[in-house]
């Protein structure tokens, strides 16, 4: 890390990005699901949902990860781990040359469902000599460290878990510590797996749907979890064209919030949104007109979605076009920020609005441009994404496209 | 930039006086120990625990009636904390930021959730949001009313120097003029279970260092504030990954040069707990800088994990303020992630 700040604020560069989730494996397959509007929610069939309000989630299968089970190394580790694993194979593929000096990762579970496993076979009696190997992979930092060790770094890791937010911090505060100087390259993003214990939590709030997640819609009725990994090698642009790396596009903004009114529910003025989104663009030094998209946290809950709305609405009108890819994938937690991230990059590097699906009904209380259902075509310059939590914690990032004469 | 310490406050095994509790971290007095009742038909675990009633200033809090030990536990230390800078916990805290860390989060209502939906096919509603990581942040935040910058880090012993190492970067970066580092640790039997199967943690009633017997898991909160100018001097190095534990010591070393060869610590706050970290972290230390006299806190605090690292910092400054002396070496081995070090000295 650099001792001291520069004078001028350096610009934050993508260099490379790595996604695993249920829409695809990797960037390309991705796109594609996100610009067809793909549906990939299915029913849960690792843990049994009978009694369980909610019986759906977005998932990603297994036959995309048991294939990185290629050592001995990878045998025992949890899903998360490989998923992490994929995200970041994807990643050193664009630019080998990308050596991080940290790693800051957004999470909220890790390999939860190998505890829930310990837990049941504890329960149950006798002795178990899965135990210690199910536990040594429950962690939070272990499928960061494991994909580090894949990728033969070393670099030093924080895990940050701000609830729903942690995906968007993590990369929010890259983006700081590259601007400031302190830092000249950066992995960061974040990961979650849908587990048994946060599904039934969801379920016992009543928060997840039984029916089709559709954010923004009148009618909506609560979230579906999903999963996957989401990763950006974040770096100095002018490190990275001194390398002559690519340029996939520019963090420029970061906000965040904090609103106490409830340890689960927003304010219902749209306070904390409203800070976080204004925040990011101050730190951009942009306006609001200069958004050409708004990723939004739409988690299709009735609070989020009245909170979301209301501050969108407040601070953009209706002329921003708004949509949530958890329409198509569910929410994946500390995860959700940085794979939407991720989606954000790929709708300013193929020029389309992704779809918010299964909306039938506007709602009233705000007037919005959702980008209903079909994906939309659109030159975007600059897109705000945004990730809200449990805690009351709120992270709003901006990612600009990279500038013609670098990408 | 420098990062100063300005208050620090913490809620132990052995009571919540700074000075006091510091005493008996000198005198070696080993710390006070509970038996923990198993899941039907298992053995107990013995761990170091405080009694919640130690929590009670806080809990009166509306947000904190129904919290979880750790979140009580952190409330307490950073209240204390900011009490002794001066600043009225009463809020709204404007200009500050957070940053909490932890190592296994709310165990004790997390155990109890999904014990709950296997045994009856649901939980309560009451009792998941204190499962999140970030639950006890929440709840300072609404505490103190902070509305700005509030982050969890999680982690090994290690996620204690994350946060100090995020909250310096929060003050190199954003116009805050403090910022709270709080973490603390609930003891639970499944807790004590799971590092049990690791052959990280001892059912005896002490630990002893260099034994390589175990850790006694402790209950404990710890805070400091951090601000541009203040009394203690903190340095921080990078936290440099382990893949396995073989790797534990030669990290620390890594770590440790980034402080050699400017400088040379009077006196260790070590971070052995009874395990492999102690002779990792011995070889480490002296390799660097040669042998050096030490202090062994969690002998009398047991091991509250992410907590324990900012217990060793708090403990430095209470070395310093006692004896004037040079800079203080908290080195800190985490037991499964990572490895890095902390100075702290008079400005």
């Amino acid at each position: 890390m650099s001792p001291t700040a520069p004078s001028q604020p350096a610009n934050a560069a993508i260099v490379a990005a790595g996604v695993v989730s249920p829409l695809g494996r990797g960037l390309e397959a991705t796109a594609v699901a996100l610009r067809e509007g793909r549906d990939c929610v299915t029913e849960v069939t690792a843990f049994d949902v009978a009694t369980a309000r909610c019986h759906d989630a977005g998932q990603v299968p297994d036959e995309w990860l048991e294939r990185l089970r290629d050592s001995r190394r990878t045998r025992k580790l949890h899903r998360a781990s490989l998923m992490m694993i994929a995200a970041m194979r994807e990643l050193r593929a664009q630019d080998a040359g990308f050596v991080p000096d940290a790693v800051i990762i957004g999470a909220t579970g890790g390999g939860m469902t190998f505890g829930e496993a310990c837990f049941r076979s504890l329960a149950k009696g006798g002795a178990d000599r899965r135990r210690a190997a199910w536990l040594a992979n429950y962690n939070p930092q272990k499928p960061v460290l494991d994909a580090q060790e894949d990728a033969g770094f070393r670099a030093p890791v924080s895990i940050i878990a701000n609830a729903c937010a942690s995906g968007s911090n993590a990369i929010g505060h890259a983006f700081q510590l590259i601007r400031a100087g302190r830092c000249e390259a950066i992995l960061c993003g974040g990961y979650d797996c849908v587990s048994e214990l946060v599904f039934r939590g969801f379920d016992s709030l009543q928060a997840s749907t039984p029916e089709k997640i559709r954010p923004f819609d009148a009618g909506r009725t609560g979230l579906v979890l999903g999963e996957g990994a989401g990763l950006f090698a974040l770096e100095n642009l002018e490190h990275a064209r001194a390398r002559h790396a690519t340029i996939l596009g520019i963090v420029s903004g970061y906000g965040i919030s904090t609103d106490t009114h409830h340890i689960t529910q927003p304010h219902p003025s749209g306070i904390g949104p409203r800070m976080a989104m204004e925040g990011a663009l101050a730190s951009a030094g942009a306006g609001a007109e200069s958004v050409d998209y708004i990723n939004a946290h739409g988690t299709a809950t009735t609070f989020n979605d009245a909170t979301e709305g209301l501050a969108i609405a407040q601070l953009f009108g209706n002329r921003v076009p708004v949509s949530s890819t958890k329409s198509m994938m569910g929410h994946a937690l500390g995860g959700a920020g940085a794979i939407e991230a991720v989606f954000s990059l790929l709708a300013i590097r193929d020029g389309f609005l992704p779809p918010n699906i299964n909306f039938t009904t506007c709602d009233p209380a705000w007037e919005l441009d959702i980008v209903a259902n079909h994906a939309r075509p659109a030159t975007l310059r600059r897109v705000l994404s945004n990730s809200f939590g449990f805690g009351g914690t709120n992270a709003s990032i901006l990612i600009d496209a990279a500038p013609p004469a670098l990408s | 930039m420098e990062v100063f310490i300005t208050g620090a406050g913490w809620i132990t095994t052995q009571g919540d006086d700074l000075t006091q509790v510091w005493d008996k971290v000198l005198a070696g007095t080993p710390t006070p120990v509970s038996e923990l009742p198993g899941l039907e038909g298992r053995a107990p675990h013995t761990a170091a625990c405080i009694p919640p009633k130690m929590a009670d200033a806080v809990a009166r809090h509306p947000r904190l009636r129904r919290a979880s030990n750790i979140s009580l536990f952190a409330a307490a230390a950073t209240v204390a904390a900011l009490r002794a800078v001066g600043i009225d916990s009463a809020g709204p805290l404007k200009n500050c930021a957070l940053v909490f860390a932890a190592t296994d989060g709310g165990v004790i209502y997390t155990r109890k959730f999904y014990e709950q939906v296997v045994r009856q096919g649901s939980g309560s509603p009451l009792l998941f949001p204190e499962t999140v990581y970030n639950a006890p942040a929440s709840h300072i935040a609404a505490l103190l009313g902070i509305d700005g910058s509030t982050y969890t880090v999680v982690g090994d012993a290690g996620a204690g120097l994350a946060a100090l190492s995020l909250a310096a970067e929060l003050l190199a970066t954003t116009p805050i003029e403090h910022c709270i580092v709080a973490s603390a640790q609930e003891a639970d039997w499944i807790l004590c279970e799971a590092y049990h199967q690791w052959r990280l943690t001892t059912d005896r009633s002490a630990i002893e260092i260099g034994s390589n017997r175990g850790a006694l898991i402790a209950d404990g909160g710890a805070a400091v504030v951090l601000s541009r100018q203040g009394p203690w001097r903190l340095g921080i190095t990078p936290a440099i990954p382990f893949f396995r534990r073989s790797e534990a010591r030669s990290s620390l070393a890594d770590a440790l040069a980034y402080l050699t060869p400017r400088t040379k610590p009077a006196s260790v706050v070590s971070s052995a707990n009874g395990t492999f970290i102690d002779r990792a972290e011995q070889n480490a230390v002296e390799s660097a800088f040669g042998p050096l006299p030490t202090i062994y806190p969690k002998v009398s605090l047991g091991d509250p994990f992410g907590a324990g690292a900012l217990m060793q910092v708090i403990g430095a400054t209470e070395v310093l303020r006692r004896d004037n002396i040079g800079p203080i070496l908290v080195p800190v081995i985490g037991l499964n992630e990572q490895a890095g070090a902390v100075i702290v000295s008079y400005r």
